[in-house]
């Protein structure tokens, strides 16, 4: 037992001792470096050691909660106190607690997630890397006159949880990205874009030429970007929108805001809410995926749990608070970190990918709109309204064509889901989230 | 309750000595520049739903952050254990990027006395959270009691108080502590046909826990709950370009993204902004002037010292539509041959400073409201706003606007739902046609993001009229 799962075990036990029913520790260790170039040289050079720890205190029903990154000994007993002493503050509920022994489950062999070759990673390896990078934006072409950042970082992170139900877990990991964000000028406009990859194993990660160029394609195809006319046309989401309109019909799924009414899904659970291609699912056993990991934030299994199964409203999203408010059990979704109480949140989610050329899709347009990237928030997920601002590429009888900006897209999210009418077979994860092309048969597009 | 820090500490977050040899440490390859940073931030919060205190909870972080400039170049390291050995660690390991010789200078930083924007006579972290529990307690009624389709309400409080140490080798120390709070209500009200509608409001800023005397939670809730009720039953907004008129206050975050973003000196410098090299010109209409001011008394924007240790100031951006000034870090101002404008801040020990908004807003015009709507014959009245978000290379912005009515014939008309608008910051700001004589800070609800760090700011704006707006929508055609 090393001193971190040692520290969090302490602080449970001084908890019960000082008077709560049920405690759990969650600790956070870590380190990460980041660079930034420019002009071939080092724009800055970030790097850090952190640590902190979160304790959820049950003192007759009532919860408390402290996080702290002081490990000194004499602050930890005054920190277990501070805790103990919050929980007078809240109200009680028989539904808090940590969750039942009989929901934490087996915790699965979720394979490696640790990459000695991240882990030890030479310094220069960032700075060089970056500056291969920003060459070649810059050598894309004579448009490229400038960039916002390119960059790449690696992080090395522990976490711990001990609890008074007797879970004592930790698992370690590693992560590396690479990003560029070029800045293309035609003397008119100024148009950017960026393009990124994020991986847990140095070999799954994307090569810098790959990304400089993929970076400088698309801001160089915004150049000339141009209003048009308000109308109902069929749009397609490129595999990273696509990937964020996914992330937000899982947050519709979240049990906490169904249980609460808060969701435009909350009554269509086993309905049929979309075409049988699509299937969304929540995977935290995905093998060498960024938000993989044994056990969830309540030391609850992970699973894989299928949110829309063909079409069809499979589940909702719970952790162990959530699920007894809602009388079913926890499905391993408790996220946290050591400054949060858990949350409901996804592990790697994504779109199952379809059979069709992204090309193909395109191809059947007469008249509509290719979106590459978004601004805003843009869904309210208890109404189901989705608006957001969008750049990209305007299509004419099945081409891409001129680009477009100071648009917006617009439909409701049970429409949208509904109209899903073709998936593309390109589906990619960069970072947790990951999707294929997606076609919507027709959407708002406002404009001129 | 029980507490960690000292009730009035006036002792050092770090000895003046140690500074000073981490100084000199951060120095050891001859670099131009080094700075440390510290910082001690205590926070507390309460969250309040389906009629139950859910939580109380209290947080405390703190940490060093070293930073060392050699030429362009910036070396960042931070740690958040604060014994010397991990402090000398970040201080080498910031001077890494630089590659001069070696340098055994040393450097001694004295006390800069700092101006009193804020100073509140209990800390935040010194109320008792009882207290602040009980707030959110009477936000959850008075909710609920303003009428009965108000089906949920989620009541929260959070405060924090933070105490900063800046230092650096130009001699410069300042200390500050910077406490802020704010309480805020979120309520789903139901209609006709299980029609849902929410409504949010919230305020405070760098105020003592006094201020809650007078912005009660009962006004914060009746607020969030007038909202939600207003807007049951909105028509679908329809698609296209429209003339808008923008409710005073909070509307001004309309402003921080249209154009505050894109003044902002480091894409001044890397000339990643559309606002670059036109100082002098105009980018506006002639009834905007727009101010950013880190010295209002008390607001959530406003500093006492910025995070590089700089006084914050008043900073007229533009003046009557033409450009007049960027705001400055010391870094960008260094290289772009300017001086900091007090504008450096970062989200804490963890993070770089960047140039930074404050307390951001549009200077008052003549028009009264009432004639400003009566002006329109066919446009959007947007009363309260969402999200919003700047691409500031294209300029292009967005905005949900959660509270909108049709105007027909001057006069307000149906609400309607899911309006979003959408423009590019100069046309938009040449498009202001009215400006009213109802100038109007937000209630200190605003939290900026950037490049991954988040710090509270303020904005604020009085009834503005903006011809040809791009209003986001559902339904295409229809009357103009």
């Amino acid at each position: 037992m090393n001193r971190w799962e040692s520290l969090a075990k302490k602080l449970v036990q001084r908890a019960l001792k000082k008077g709560a029913k049920q405690a759990d520790a969650f600790l956070q260790v870590g380190r990460s470096a980041d660079v930034r170039v420019r002009d071939g040289e080092i724009e800055d050079l970030t790097q850090s050691t952190s640590k902190g720890v979160g304790l959820r205190v049950f003192v007759k029903n009532r919860l408390g909660f402290a996080w702290t990154s002081d490990f000194e000994p004499a602050g930890l007993e005054a920190f277990v106190d501070r805790a103990i002493a919050l929980a007078e503050v809240s109200a009680p509920n028989p539904l808090n607690g940590l969750p039942d022994a009989k929901d934490l489950g087996k915790w699965p062999d979720v394979g490696d997630l640790y990459d000695p070759v991240v882990a030890s990673l030479p310094e220069d390896w960032k700075i060089t890397v970056s500056v291969e990078m920003e060459k070649i934006v810059r050598a894309a072409d004579p448009r490229i006159k400038t960039i916002d950042s390119v960059g790449a970082g690696e992080s090395v992170s522990e976490v711990y949880l001990a609890s008074s139900t007797g879970v004592t877990g930790s698992y370690q990991g590693t992560s590396v990205y690479l990003y560029a964000s070029p800045v293309a000028t035609d003397g008119d406009q100024l148009q950017t874009a960026t393009w990124y990859d994020a991986k847990r194993f140095f070999s799954d990660l994307e090569g810098p030429e790959a990304i400089a160029k993929e970076a400088a394609r698309r801001a160089l195809r915004l150049l000339g970007a141009k209003k048009v006319k308000s109308q109902k046309v069929p749009v397609v989401f490129d595999p990273t929108m696509a990937a964020s309109f996914i992330g937000t019909i899982a947050g519709a799924a979240n049990g906490d805001l169904v249980f609460k009414k808060s969701s435009f899904l909350a009554p269509k659970l086993g309905q049929k809410i979309a075409p049988d291609t699509v299937s969304i699912v929540d995977d935290g056993l995905m093998p060498r995926g960024l938000a993989t990991g044994p056990f969830d934030g309540e030391g609850v299994a992970t699973r894989k749990t299928s949110i829309i199964g063909k079409g069809v409203l499979d589940a909702f999203l719970y952790d162990a608070f959530t699920a007894r408010k809602a009388k079913t059990r926890t499905t391993g979704n408790a996220s946290r970190g050591y400054r949060s109480l858990p949350g409901i949140g996804t592990n790697n989610l994504y779109l199952e990918k379809g059979t069709r050329r992204p090309e193909a899709i395109i191809k059947d347009i007469p008249n509509g709109l290719y979106v590459t990237s978004m601004l805003g928030h843009g869904a309210n997920l208890v109404t189901g309204e989705y608006s957001r601002g969008a750049n990209g590429l305007w299509i004419e009888n099945g081409e891409l064509t001129f680009p477009v900006q100071e648009i917006t897209v617009a439909g409701h999210l049970t429409d949208m889901l509904l109209q899903l009418d073709a998936i593309g077979d390109d589906l990619t994860f960069r970072g947790s989230v990951g999707a294929p092309t997606i076609r919507f048969k027709e959407l708002t597009v406002s404009g001129e | 309750m029980a507490r960690t820090a000292p009730k009035t500490s006036t002792a050092p977050l770090l000895a003046f000595p140690l500074i000073e040899r981490l100084l000199a440490a951060a120095m050891e390859r001859g670099a131009d520049f080094a700075e440390v940073y510290v910082e001690r931030n205590e926070f507390t919060a309460v969250s309040l739903e389906e009629d139950k205190v859910k939580s109380a909870q209290n947080g405390l972080s703190q940490g060093v952050g070293v930073r060392v400039i050699s030429g362009a170049k910036v070396g960042y390291a931070y740690s958040d254990d604060l014994d010397d050995e991990a402090l000398f660690r970040a201080a080498r390991t910031a001077a890494f990027i630089a590659q001069g010789r070696g340098s055994e200078k040393s450097f001694a930083v004295s006390r800069t006395p700092l101006p009193t924007f804020y100073r509140l006579p209990t800390h935040l972290a010194d109320v008792a959270i009882a207290k602040k529990r009980d707030l959110v307690v009477r936000v959850n009624q008075a909710a609920r009691a303003q009428d009965p389709r108000i089906k949920q309400v989620t009541g929260s409080w959070a405060d924090s108080t933070k105490r900063i140490l800046v230092a650096n080798t130009d001699g410069h120390l300042a200390e500050d502590t910077q406490d802020l709070c704010r309480i805020n209500a979120y309520v789903v009200a139901e209609g006709k046909k299980g029609e849902r509608r929410t409504g949010s409001f919230g305020g405070g800023g760098r105020v003592s826990f006094e201020h809650f005397d007078t912005f009660t939670p009962e006004l914060v809730a009746k607020e969030a709950a007038r909202q939600a009720i207003a807007t049951l039953g909105a028509k679908d907004a329809r698609a296209g370009q429209q003339t808008v008129v923008l409710a005073p206050g909070w509307s001004g975050i309309l402003l921080h993204e249209a154009v505050g973003h894109g003044l902002e000196a480091d894409f001044i410098r890397k000339g990643t902004s559309l606002f670059a090299g036109k100082l002098g010109q105009k980018v506006a209409s002639d009834l905007v002037t727009v101010i950013d001011d880190g010295t209002m008394a008390n607001a959530r924007g406003s500093l006492n010292v910025d995070d590089e240790g700089h006084a914050p100031q008043f900073k007229v951006l533009i003046e009557r539509g033409v450009l007049k000034g960027y705001m400055y870090d010391s870094l960008n101002a260094k290289l772009m041959g300017q001086k900091s404008t007090g504008s450096g801040r970062r989200e804490s020990f963890k993070h770089l400073p960047l140039p930074r908004m404050t307390n951001t807003y549009l200077a008052p015009g003549e028009d009264s409201p009432e004639d400003i709507v009566a002006s329109v014959d066919s446009g959007i009245y947007c009363a309260n706003f969402g999200g919003g978000q700047v691409d500031i290379t294209n300029g292009n912005f967005v905005f949900e606007v959660h509270e909108a009515y049709e105007i027909k014939k001057g006069k307000l008309a149906a609400p309607l739902k899911g309006v979003t608008l959408i423009g590019v910051g100069p046309e938009a700001l040449k498009n202001v046609t009215r400006v009213g004589n109802d100038p109007r800070p937000d209630p200190g609800m605003g939290t900026c993001g950037k490049d991954g760090q988040s710090v509270p700011v303020g904005v604020g704006l009085p009834t503005v009229r903006i011809d040809n707006m791009t209003v986001g929508g559902t339904k295409v055609g229809g009357a103009k």
